[in-house]
């Protein structure tokens, strides 16, 4: 495989280079020997224990509180009721939109987060001055708390008093209800989120760049190709994993993310930007409905699932494809 | 850092840099100018607005695009104005149990999954990824009908422990690309010398991995100074609220003027804007170590 996943990477057996060779064992006395036996264990045991407890268990009671009417007054109560929850939900056209904003949203996300990081990082990989102070003034917004960023751009959205109305006023393209008006309020999230995310995407791609071998582009060079040959022969190849892998977390990231959106519109306006993330934690905390908020916590799980499914049948394909041509 | 190209050696005839034309220079000027502004203007916005007077913000024309420096002295009344410095306290309690609870649980598992070889060995590595796929939206409501049937809602202890439960394996896979790239060799001679694997994780280990350790520390701390989503659903009391949930207070209501709001804001920022840059390089790499290899 050329690129490692993150799924392999985690459960391949091969640990890190200087590992130990497998059944060394050394006499140690007392407790040093039984550490020797069982350390392994006894090192890894608390932290599996306290993710089982804190999320393994949590996931499983969640898929049990679907097939319930538990609400959230009375949260340990509440009676089996079956597959109710999910025939309502399956048939009901507020969560199919759910289900839709969340893969706009999802898209558009990846897409210029992907697109503006990586474009950014070809430009700060070249030699300029003042490459350190750009630098750090574009990694600033990935380190701006997620609620910090979305107080900003509530004011810059602001109708109002805004910045934004105040630009787009004065360079002709009409003022606009960012966060009021139903069609502006995906791109508004988006927007937000892209400069958030980002810069994340600017510095995997700028250590990627930087491992690209100099000797490689400096041939294409001397055999006269121009700038864009030697970036496609070269440098295009050779980042290529990493753009695959940082737009599968990506991916990951935007179908889970909850705060900056919950925060700008809290799912509005009418439902513009209501993802299944926020829907699960409005129907559970709004409509004080738990049961039916894990069944759309399980069925987005399905979702993401489903994503990542598709991801890694298309890098098959395309592996394939790499390997026939 | 330096670039690529200042850091090869030239070597007979090979050039240096390809020369660059003006237009290109030009070209590329204005992308970056442009990136930066992207990139910089809202967190100078923030700054600006903190500045900004209520009937500058308001007012006819809106609020002046150059920061008003002279009215840097309203900070001080802010302070008393909004309980933010509160709010901070509370962060800080939550940041500080989740970077010591991750650290402790993390440390050890990575240590584990480095270097021994076990039964279960590929379970455990994804019981850690699979909790970053994990949406928290999906796990909040089976947890707070857990929480409320333990007596941990509306408190910071169990905050803690939500927190931890998301910010632990991140800190894991960051000390373990750490403790990975230590060659083997320097513990098996400890090992051969009759030291335990106890002693050999605290005083060989440890130390060589500092750098880890601190990428590992942000991100923990960071992540329980910034969550807002548990923090938000588990504390009612609003003496108990941290400083996003408090910030978040202001969204939707109207009292509270936006140059206070964003003085809170800026404030509640600055300790995770410095210290992210800081830790930058170990977090990114971290973050990316179960992803990308080589």
């Amino acid at each position: 495989m050329s690129v490692t996943t993150p799924l392999a990477a985690t459960t391949e057996a091969a640990p890190s280079k200087g590992a130990p060779p497998r059944g060394r064992r050394r006499r140690a006395p007392g407790f040093g020997r039984f550490l020797e036996r069982w350390g392994a264990y006894l090192f890894v045991l608390p932290a599996i224990l306290y993710l089982t407890v804190l999320t393994v268990f949590p996931l499983v009671r969640g898929i049990i509180l679907s097939f319930t009417s538990t609400k959230l007054v009375n949260p340990s109560g509440g009676r089996p009721v079956g597959f109710e929850n999910y025939e309502y939900l399956l048939s009901s056209e507020r969560f199919w939109n759910s289900v839709v904003t969340t893969l706009l949203y999802t898209l558009f996300t990846v897409v210029f987060a992907v697109v503006i990081g990586t474009c950014g990082a070809l430009l700060l990989n070249t030699a300029f001055r003042g490459r350190g102070i750009v630098r750090a003034v574009v990694t600033i917004p990935w380190a701006v708390p997620t609620v910090a960023a979305a107080l900003i751009f509530v004011w810059i959205y602001n109708n109002e008093a805004g910045v934004l109305n105040r630009a787009t006023g004065a360079l002709g393209l009409g003022e606009h209800g960012w966060l009021i008006d139903p069609a502006f309020g995906l791109f508004s999230v988006t927007l937000a989120t892209v400069w958030k995310v980002m810069p994340l995407v600017m510095l995997v791609m700028l250590a990627a760049l930087q491992s690209v071998p100099q000797e490689l582009r400096e041939a294409t060079w001397v055999d006269g190709a121009n700038r864009w040959q030697s970036f496609r022969a070269v440098t295009l190849p050779h980042i290529t994993p990493t753009i695959r892998v940082i737009t599968l977390l990506m991916t990951i990231w935007s179908i889970r993310r909850f705060e900056i959106i919950f925060l700008i519109t809290g799912g509005g306006p009418l439902d513009a930007t209501n993802t299944l993330v926020v829907n699960v934690y409005r129907t559970a905390f709004q409509d004080q409905n738990l049961g039916r908020a894990a069944a759309i916590g399980a069925l987005g799980l399905v979702l993401s699932l489903l994503v990542t499914i598709v991801y890694f049948i298309l890098e098959q394909v395309q592996e394939r494809k790499e390997v026939s041509r | 850092m330096t670039t690529n190209i200042a850091s090869v050696a030239p070597r007979g005839a090979a050039p240096r840099a390809r020369s660059t034309s003006v237009l290109m220079r030009i070209g590329r000027a204005i992308l970056i100018t442009l990136f930066v502004v992207f990139a910089g203007f809202p967190v100078y916005w923030m700054f600006a607005t903190s500045l900004g007077t209520e009937s500058s913000l308001y007012g006819e024309g809106g609020q002046p695009l150059w920061p008003e420096i002279g009215n840097i002295g309203q900070w001080g009344s802010f302070l008393t104005d909004v309980p933010i410095i509160g709010w901070l306290g509370n962060s800080f309690i939550i940041a500080t149990g989740t970077t010591i609870l991750s650290l402790l649980l993390a440390i050890t598992a990575a240590y584990a999954l480095s270097r021994y070889r076990f039964y279960g060995r590929g379970v455990a590595g994804f019981i850690f990824f699979s909790t970053q796929m994990l949406p928290e939206a999906l796990i909040i409501v089976p947890l707070y009908a857990i929480f409320a049937g333990a007596g941990l809602l509306n408190g910071h202890f169990g905050l803690i422990l939500a927190d931890t439960a998301f910010v632990m394996p991140v800190a894991m896979f960051i000390i373990k690309g750490g403790i990975d790239k230590i060659p083997y060799e320097l513990e098996e001679s400890a090992r051969i010398d009759g030291c335990s694997r106890a002693r050999i994780l605290f005083t060989i280990v440890l130390p060589l991995i500092s750098p880890s350790i601190a990428a590992a520390s942000v991100i923990a701390f960071f992540d329980g100074w910034n969550e807002f989503m548990f923090a938000n659903t588990f504390l009612s009391s609003s003496s108990l609220w941290t400083a996003p949930v408090g910030l978040a207070s202001f969204l939707g209501q109207f009292y509270t003027p936006m140059n206070q709001v964003m003085f809170s804001a800026l404030l509640f920022a600055l300790p995770a804007i410095v210290f992210f840059l800081w830790a930058q390089r170990g977090i990114v790499s971290g973050l990316t170590s179960g992803a990308v290899k080589g």
